[in-house]
């Protein structure tokens, strides 16, 4: 089993969870009631906090999402893989 | 409480943005078709466009009608707890690109069940299909009715010639125009209805008193106080775990599944355009959803400060009475053809994925040496076929615009993300429990909804109208099947002589760009067996009473 299979699994998962979590704080903050209500930016902290990770947050995430798994293209390619990834 | 229906006052400059606009749709779709010199071309923009042009064309076909207009009905009745389930749209594209977007793009698939075709076989992908096609007539559903509403209350014409009219136009356009046209429109409609909403939006902010006008998606933190004072309930969460946990199955998921979104990454010029335009996507996408709860917000504000009492037939109509309110009448008439852009982005990549579908999944692998010609007239037949049923559908529409749409994502997260997925990334998922788990999940949600077999429900209220309580049941109740029913079958060799399982799993190997073939890479049995039990859990979880409020 190469490092490159092993990095594709674990990026998937690493990123699935990431984006989850900038999507999903919603879980969060009805799981722990008690993050509620505190005054952010001039927002309660469960409705500014979801907007600022479902959007900036997010776009990090998805920027470094690109890179690392373009970079992992690069590596399979480098096998001898598809090179479909930049043609 | 007496309230005053909101009618438009001067529908004439609406007219002719709206007509102008139609114009340029139908000059980009005639110039942009030019390009396409085979089928391949005409489904698929031969996979040649750009990634900001498909950044701005993935949030665009996402961009529906209900961004102007559906979802302000959703935030009045909601509150804050909309802004968790819209937010949550934006992961769509970035998790499909993740998981499927580019192995599939790498297949060189036309659509989602193309590749079902080529991982499970026909059968199972004639399931799928079905399924598609009536997620994607769904969805295309509600935009039909949308446009045809602003068209009636624009031209003052009745609603099923406003219809008929608006529909044709816009089957015209898409017909004319293929894949080509439809990505190259839906990034100029995209620019359209970004500024159509977030300028007017600002004028408005300013108009109420808001500070922060000059970036309306987050700048508004100072009419909170007034806004605590007044709707001192605004910012409650409302509803229970399982209410929020429910919005991944769903939603999440759901547009996972959805055919249109997915066929954005097989345009692409390649890969690493791909991940670009994921990149673009949550970029606009951010803009304008941001956009949209600062109008929720402000609609909310508006009512509860005004005096002026909003009609509910008229909730779906705050974007339009904010701005016929607070800005001037051409401003209004620009926001009405931003709407009808919003809906025309949506509904072409709607008709895209039918007619490729239908052209390409169906018809051609039942009749596949078809002639090339004879092949794009099939395209054209499809969509237009695609486009009238629609309208047919739309003449007896259901009450609330937003709901069957959303409904939808429901059944696709169900019927297609499911197998996608575990196709993907799971070798000895087969096309045994691939039809099976389609099958049953597809028709058990079905049944489990409100609108077909009243006794045979799953909750109650606005979470099951919109199928979050049957999502939370039927999407792990496919993982489930799918993984149990692969691994049962796999110890039977009489079946699996019958089905080219090798075949399938080298397929797998190939998709994600490997040179050679590994049994052992996907092909963990420990895996199959954890997510079945997960799956099995959270299913019961969901028929247990409680946690939704």
């Amino acid at each position: 089993m190469n490092s490159a299979y092993k990095k594709e699994i674990r990026y998937t998962l690493v990123f699935s969870v990431l984006l989850l979590i900038c999507g999903h704080l919603g879980l969060f903050f009805v799981a722990f009631p008690a993050f509620q209500n505190k005054m952010i930016f001039g927002f309660p902290s469960q409705y500014i906090i979801p907007i600022v990770f479902g959007w900036i947050v997010l776009m990090v995430v998805v920027a470094v999402q690109a890179k690392l798994t373009n970079d992992l293209d690069d590596e399979i390619e480098a096998l001898g893989g598809s090179s479909e990834s930049s043609e | 409480m007496e309230y005053e229906k909101w009618a438009l006052e001067s529908p004439m400059l609406g007219m002719i943005f709206v007509g102008a606009s139609f114009v340029i749709f139908y000059a980009i779709g005639w110039y942009s078709q030019q390009k396409a010199k085979s089928s391949t071309d005409y489904w698929t923009a031969g996979r040649s466009i750009g990634s900001i042009t498909n950044g701005l064309g993935m949030a665009s076909s996402y961009m529906s009608l209900a961004t102007f207009m559906g979802v302000t009905a959703l935030i009045l009745k909601l509150k804050v707890p909309f802004v968790y389930m819209w937010i949550q749209f934006t992961l769509s594209i970035p998790l499909i690109t993740l998981w499927y977007g580019t192995p599939l793009r790498r297949m060189g698939a036309y659509t989602p069940a193309h590749f079902v075709r080529e991982r499970y076989g026909l059968g199972t992908s004639y399931i799928t299909v079905v399924f598609m096609i009536l997620i994607m007539v769904m969805y295309a559903l509600g935009q039909m009715i949308g446009v045809a509403k602003v068209f009636e209350m624009l031209f003052g014409i009745n609603y099923n010639v406003a219809l008929i009219c608006g529909g044709a136009l816009i089957v015209g356009y898409v017909t004319i125009g293929g894949m080509y046209g439809t990505s190259y429109n839906a990034a100029f409609q995209m620019i359209l209805m970004g500024v159509a909403f977030v300028i007017p939006l600002g004028a408005i902010m300013k108009a109420m008193g808001g500070t922060g006008w000059y970036f309306p998606p987050l700048l508004y933190s100072d009419m909170v106080p007034g806004m605590l004072e007044a709707v001192p309930d605004f910012f409650d969460m409302k509803y229970g775990f399982k209410w929020y946990l429910a919005l991944i199955p769903c939603f999440t998921l759901g547009a996972m599944g959805l055919p249109h979104l997915g066929m954005r990454v097989y345009t692409s010029a390649n890969l690493k355009s791909a991940r670009g335009a994921m990149v673009w996507f949550t970029f606009f996408c951010g803009i304008v959803f941001c956009s949209t709860y600062t109008m929720g917000f402000s609609g909310v504000f508006y009512q509860a400060t005004s005096g002026a009492g909003i009609a509910p037939t008229d909730y779906d109509k705050i974007t339009l009475i904010l701005n016929s309110v607070y800005n001037p009448a051409w401003v209004l008439a620009f926001v009405i053809a931003g709407a009808i852009a919003a809906g025309l982005s949506t509904i072409s990549a709607n008709l895209m994925a039918i007619g490729a579908m239908i052209a390409q999944d169906i018809i051609a692998t039942i009749k596949p040496d078809l002639s090339e010609k004879t092949m794009k007239v099939i395209g054209y037949c499809a969509i237009g076929g695609g486009g009238a049923a629609s309208i047919l559908i739309a003449l007896n529409p259901p009450d609330f615009l937003v709901v069957s749409i959303l409904w939808a994502f429901g059944l696709a997260g169900v019927t297609v993300a499911p197998l996608v997925i575990l196709g993907v990334w799971w070798k000895p998922a087969n096309r045994y429990g691939a039809s099976v788990a389609c099958l049953v999940s597809g028709i058990v949600y079905i049944v489990v909804a409100p609108y077909f077999f009243k006794g045979i429900v799953i909750g109650g209220g606005l979470e099951a109208a919109v199928g979050m309580t049957g999502s939370l049941f039927c999407v792990p109740l496919t993982f489930f099947l799918h993984t149990t029913v692969s691994m049962l079958t796999e110890r039977v060799p009489g079946l699996m002589a019958k089905i080219p399982y090798e075949e399938d799993k080298r397929l797998v190997d190939r998709i994600h760009g490997w040179p050679d073939y590994d049994d052992e890479r996907y092909n963990s049995h420990k895996s199959g067996i954890v997510i079945a039990v997960v799956s099995a859990l959270i299913s019961i979880y969901a028929i247990l009473p409680g946690g939704w409020s």
